[in-house]
């Protein structure tokens, strides 16, 4: 199975029904996985904030879902995610198209990039970095169990090496 | 113009014990406490402006056969507009967005919101979508709109025009966010 696939079984096996997202490309390669699959649905934002808070409507719910956008998006969400699902502990699985690293050739995209490591440290939101093939299964697993396990947001990051860079 | 916590109690009197309530942060959370403190299924925010609209627009997601009820108020729904298009596109039939609209940041002094000027959160409403709209300046329109939008198919959007009075907050009010959401979630049921 290639990485995308992978992602898709694995979030499959654990339940995760609703995917709340802003598209980039690398979540396209999900996108059109889950567009074709009667066990997900699929809910666009118009702003990666939404996301937050729509996921943690989810769980509230019964349900489990993820927000899956790219680095910027994260940047639009820190109050969020550091206001309600940190302190009311509520999961929120982020996967996010990592721009502005290895490859990237618009300079824009580098400070969100090169900050977003330090910013979930600071955090103290566990973040795990998709880089090859066989590590994919068992880092998709490992992050939705620490973010269950700990009901807080954890983030998936789906890096160039991976997924190959923009021309 | 109404009173916010008139027609919270009001809201609060046509609710039954299962429809989970949303309240964003400041005077509409206090309102509701008011209206009713001993209610398990009230989600009350403490920060987070702009996001309960988008925590309701999930809940109805993931719980499509279940009213659910969003008190939000005029500028949190401004700090996060984009969710009236996201809300208006999805469209959940089980939705019931009540705006609280006192035209100004009531609890940091009075400053006034965008909807003191031209500002239109109901034209907002209509123009991304909503089918069901209500614009409510007094409590028996507020009590005849939320009757129609508990019982028929929305989603609706009702913009409330209330009086700027801040709300009273009571010492046992809900504090811990983690209490609010434990209080919260157990009892959603099927």
């Amino acid at each position: 199975m290639d990485w995308p696939h992978t992602i898709v079984s694995v979030l499959k096996q654990y339940q995760v029904k609703h995917v709340n997202y802003l598209p980039d490309a690398m979540g396209e390669r999900l996108l059109k996985l889950m567009r074709e699959d009667p066990d997900f649905d699929l809910l666009p934002l118009a702003r990666e904030e939404e996301g937050v808070g729509v996921v943690c409507g989810q769980s509230l719910g019964g349900k489990r879902g993820v927000l899956l956008c790219p680095t910027s998006g994260i940047g639009n969400s820190l109050n969020a995610l550091a206001s309600l699902p940190i302190p009311y502990r509520i999961p929120v699985p982020m996967i996010i198209g990592f721009r502005g690293d290895l490859g990237e050739f618009n300079s824009t995209q580098v400070m969100m990039g090169q900050a977003l490591p330090d910013i979930f440290r600071a955090m103290r939101i566990p973040f795990y970095e998709l880089k090859r093939e066989d590590e994919v299964a068992v880092l998709t697993e490992g992050f939705l169990r620490i973010c269950y396990a700990t009901e807080s947001p954890a983030a998936l990051l789906i890096t160039t090496q991976l997924a190959g860079w923009k021309e | 113009m109404m009173d916010m916590l008139a027609a919270t109690e009001a809201l609060a009197r046509r609710l039954t014990d299962d429809v989970p309530v949303v309240a964003s942060l400041g005077n509409p959370g206090l309102n509701l406490y008011n209206a009713q403190p001993g209610r398990a299924r009230n989600f009350y925010f403490r920060n987070a402006m702009g996001a309960a609209c988008s925590l309701a627009l999930g809940l109805a997601t993931a719980r499509p056969g279940q009213r659910v009820v969003l008190l939000d108020g005029d500028g949190s729904l401004l700090m996060n507009l984009s969710s009236l298009a996201s809300e208006g596109w999805r469209g959940p039939r089980n939705l019931v967005h009540v705006c609280w609209d006192n035209r100004m940041y009531e609890m940091t002094g009075k400053q006034p919101t965008a909807t003191a000027g031209p500002a239109d959160l109901a034209a907002m409403a209509e123009g991304a979508g909503f089918p069901h709209v209500a614009r409510v300046e007094t409590l028996a329109a507020f009590e005849s709109a939320i009757e129609r939008a508990l019982a028929e198919e929305g989603p609706w959007f009702i913009l409330a025009l209330v009086t700027g009075e801040r709300a009273r907050r009571d010492p046992d009010g809900p504090k811990s966010p983690t209490a609010i959401r434990h209080r919260f979630q157990p009892e959603l049921g099927g």
